[in-house]
C-alpha cells in the first residue's frame, strides 16, 4: 500500500489496499466498447527465447477488453518471424505483427527516408512509432497502451491499471504513465533514482522554477516504458528513435497537452525485467548511453523553451548534480537500511560518477550541435508529405502476416 | 535408275534449298532478339538515372502512385517497376520485329495485329493512371466536403464515391482494349442504370415528403423574390 500524495502538476492515482482486478477488468469490458484499445508491444526476436514472454503470453491470454495487439518485432529473420508468428497464434484476438527486418516494412522506411523523413536508427523508438502508425491505419483502436516484452513479474492487472485511466471517460486523460518500483534484495533504478532525480532538481536550482523541469519531476517513475494514451497522442507527439525515448515523449506530451490531463498510476508493487550493464567506461555502450541520450533530451527541451545553455551554465550544473545526488544517495541509504535492503555504498556512488560524466558528454555534445535532434516526424507531417503511407504500412503488415 | 535416285533426292533438295534460304533469316531474328535485349538493358540503365535525376520515386509516393502499386503487393522502388516494364515491353517488341524476320505469314499476321494492338494498350494504361488519380481526388474532396458539412458518414460516401469512379475507368480501359466491348458496356450501363434507378426509387419512396418541402420551398423563395422585385418596380 501506498501513500495518496499527490504531486502538481499532473495527476497520481494510487494502489490503496483494495485491488479488485476482476471489478477493474468488468469496467475495461464496458470502456473499451467506447474507446477500444491497442496494446502495443516491441520486442527483439532474442525476448522469444527468455521466459518473462511466456508468462506475459500467459496473461494477455485472458484479457478481454484488448481490440488488437500490435507486435512490432525486431532483428529476427524471416523464419525467426515464422516462430514468433506461430507463438503468438496462441492468443485468441487479433495480433498483428510487425516484421521489421522484412523487405516489406524496410520498404516502407526506404519510402520515408527518399521523403526526408528519416525515421532514425533501429530500436525501440522507432519499433513503436511504426506500431502507432499502424493502429492509426488500421482505425480501429481510439487508444494505445504499450508495454515491454521482458517483465518478468508481469501480471494482467498491471495492463488494466495502466489502461484505465485512458479508458474511463469519466477521467479526462490523454497520456498515462506507469510507476512502481524496482526492487529485489536491493533497490534498482539507478538511473531514474540516481541521475534523473539529482539532476533536474539540480537543473531547478539553476533555473529556477519551470514548467517542463516540474513536469518531468512530478513523475516518480519517468524512465518507465509503460504508458497508455489515446490514438491522437501517437498521431501528433514526435517521438526519439534513440535511448531518451521516455523523455522525449514525455517532452512531446508536455508540449502539445495541459499537465491536467496526463496521469501517472501505480501499476505494481514491484517489477523486475532485464538489468542493464553500467559500462562506465564506455558512453556508446549500456546504460551510459542511454543517460547520455536522456540528458540531450533534457537539455534540447530547455533550450527550446528558452533557456540559455551556456558552458559555465553546464559547469555549475555537474557540481550542483553530484552534491544533489550524494545527498540522495544518503536518503536511499537510509531507505534500505529500514527496509532490510543491500546497500552497496560504493557501487551507488560509482554510478553517480559515471553519470556525471554522462551529463559532461550530453552538454559538449549539445554545445557542438544543438539542433542535432533524434525525434521521428510525427504521423500527420508524414501522411501530409506522402498520402498513402499508411495505407501503405497497413498492406504490408496485413501482408506479412497473412503469408 | 538415274530418274529414281532423282525422284529420292528431290524432297531433300528441296528441304536443303528451303533451309537454305531460312537460316539467314534465323540468324537475323536471333541477330534482332539479342540486340533487343541489348537495348532494353541499355535504355533501362539510362532511364533508371533520368527517373533518380527527376525524383520520380517521391512524385509517384506524393501523388499515390506508389500507394497504387503496393495495393498490388509490388515492393519494389516506383522507378524499378516502370523500368522493369519499359523494358520487357521493349524486349517484347524486338522479339516481335524478329519474328517478321522468319517471313512466315502466319506469323506476320499475328504481329501486325499486335502492332496494332500497341496504341490502345497504352490509351488504356494512361486512362487507369489518370482516372486512378482523378478518383482519389475527387473521393478527398468529397470527403472533406462531406465532414465540413457534418455529414456522418462521410468516410462511407468518399469510398463509394472512389468505388464507383474505379469501375467506371475500368469500364472505359477494357472498353479502350476491346475485351468484351459488348458485355463491358451492357454490365457497366446495367450497373449504373440500376444505381441511378435504386436512388431514385429510394428518393422518391422514402424522400417523398422532403422532396415536397424542398418543391415548395424552392417556390416560396421564388415568390418572395418576385414580391420584392415587383415592389422595387413600384418604389421606382
Amino acid at each position: 500500500m501506498s501513500d495518496f500524495h499527490q504531486t502538481d502538476p499532473i495527476i497520481t492515482l494510487h494502489r490503496l489496499g483494495r485491488a479488485g482486478l476482476e471489478r477493474i477488468e468488468s469496467e475495461m469490458v464496458e470502456f473499451s466498447k467506447q474507446r477500444p484499445i491497442a496494446l502495443v508491444l516491441p520486442a527483439l526476436y532474442t525476448e522469444f527465447q527468455g521466459e518473462a514472454i511466456k508468462g506475459i503470453i500467459e496473461e494477455l491470454k485472458k484479457v478481454k477488453y484488448i481490440r488488437e495487439i500490435v507486435l512490432t518485432l525486431g532483428r529476427a529473420k524471416e523464419e525467426e518471424f515464422k516462430k514468433v508468428k506461430e507463438f503468438m497464434s496462441q492468443i485468441p484476438y487479433e495480433v498483428k505483427i510487425i516484421h521489421n527486418e522484412g523487405k516489406r516494412i524496410q520498404e516502407i522506411y526506404a519510402t520515408l527516408d527518399r521523403n526526408g523523413l528519416w525515421a532514425g536508427e533501429d530500436g525501440k523508438g522507432r519499433s513503436a512509432w511504426i506500431a502507432y502508425g499502424y493502429v492509426l491505419a488500421n482505425g480501429v483502436s481510439d487508444a494505445i497502451a504499450l508495454h515491454d516484452c521482458d517483465i518478468v513479474t508481469y501480471n494482467r492487472e498491471m495492463l488494466a491499471r495502466l489502461c484505465y485511466p485512458v479508458a474511463n471517460p469519466n477521467i479526462d486523460v490523454v497520456f498515462c504513465k506507469g510507476f512502481y518500483s524496482r526492487i529485489t534484495d536491493r533497490m534498482h533504478g539507478r538511473v531514474t533514482r540516481l541521475l534523473m532525480t539529482p539532476l533536474l532538481r539540480a537543473l531547478q536550482k539553476l533555473v529556477g522554477p519551470n514548467p517542463f523541469l516540474l513536469f518531468l519531476d512530478s513523475f516518480r517513475y519517468p524512465l518507465a516504458g509503460e504508458f497508455c494514451m489515446i490514438a491522437d497522442v501517437a498521431r501528433t507527439n514526435r517521438i526519439p528513435w534513440d535511448w531518451g525515448l521516455e523523455v522525449g515523449v514525455l517532452a512531446e506530451v508536455f508540449r502539445n497537452y495541459s499537465p491536467r490531463r496526463v496521469c501517472q498510476v501505480d501499476i505494481a508493487d514491484n517489477y523486475e525485467h532485464k538489468h542493464q550493464p553500467l559500462s562506465a567506461e564506455d558512453v556508446q555502450k549500456g546504460l551510459m548511453r542511454m543517460c547520455v541520450d536522456i540528458c540531450k533530451s533534457i537539455f534540447r527541451t530547455l533550450a527550446a523553451e528558452g533557456i540559455v545553455l551556456s558552458d559555465s551554465f553546464f559547469k555549475s550544473l555537474q557540481v550542483a548534480y553530484i552534491r544533489l545526488a550524494e545527498d540522495t544517495m544518503v536518503k536511499y541509504e537510509a531507505d534500505a537500511a529500514i527496509n532490510g535492503l543491500l546497500f552497496d555504498r560504493h557501487e551507488e556512488a560509482g554510478a553517480v560518477e559515471a553519470f556525471a560524466s554522462a551529463i559532461q558528454k550530453a552538454a559538449e555534445a549539445f554545445m557542438e550541435g544543438p539542433m542535432v535532434s533524434p525525434l521521428i516526424p510525427n504521423w500527420n507531417r508524414v501522411t501530409s508529405a506522402i498520402p498513402g503511407i499508411l495505407d501503405m504500412l497497413k498492406k504490408a503488415v496485413d501482408e506479412d502476416n497473412r503469408s | 535408275m538415274e530418274g529414281f535416285v532423282d525422284v529420292m533426292f528431290q524432297p531433300l533438295e528441296d528441304f536443303w534449298r528451303g533451309f537454305i534460304s531460312f537460316v539467314p533469316n534465323l540468324l537475323v531474328m536471333i541477330f534482332i532478339f539479342i540486340l533487343g535485349f541489348l537495348f532494353a538493358w541499355v535504355i533501362g540503365i539510362l532511364l533508371k538515372r533520368v527517373l533518380a535525376v527527376v525524383k520520380f520515386d517521391i512524385w509517384c509516393d506524393r501523388v499515390g502512385l506508389t500507394a497504387l502499386i503496393r495495393k498490388g503487393d509490388v515492393w519494389a522502388k516506383p522507378s524499378e517497376v516502370f523500368v522493369r516494364i519499359l523494358y520487357w515491353f521493349l524486349v517484347i517488341l524486338f522479339i516481335m520485329i524478329g519474328l517478321t524476320a522468319l517471313q512466315l505469314p502466319t506469323i506476320d499476321n499475328l504481329i501486325s495485329q499486335f502492332f496494332v494492338y500497341i496504341p490502345r494498350a497504352f490509351s488504356a494504361l494512361l486512362i487507369l493512371i489518370a482516372g486512378y488519380l482523378f478518383a482519389g481526388f475527387l473521393s478527398r474532396a468529397v470527403l472533406i466536403a462531406a465532414v465540413n458539412s457534418g455529414y456522418h458518414y462521410a468516410k462511407i460516401l468518399a469510398e463509394a464515391v472512389r468505388l464507383l469512379l474505379v469501375v467506371l475507368i475500368l469500364a472505359m480501359a477494357l472498353e479502350q482494349l476491346q475485351i468484351a466491348p459488348g458485355i463491358v458496356v451492357a454490365a457497366f450501363s446495367l450497373l449504373f442504370g440500376g444505381i441511378v434507378l435504386a436512388l431514385a426509387i429510394a428518393f422518391g419512396v422514402g424522400g417523398i415528403d422532403a422532396a415536397k418541402r424542398i418543391i415548395e420551398k424552392g417556390g416560396e423563395e421564388k415568390k418572395e423574390e418576385t414580391g420584392e422585385k415587383g415592389r422595387d418596380i413600384e418604389h421606382l
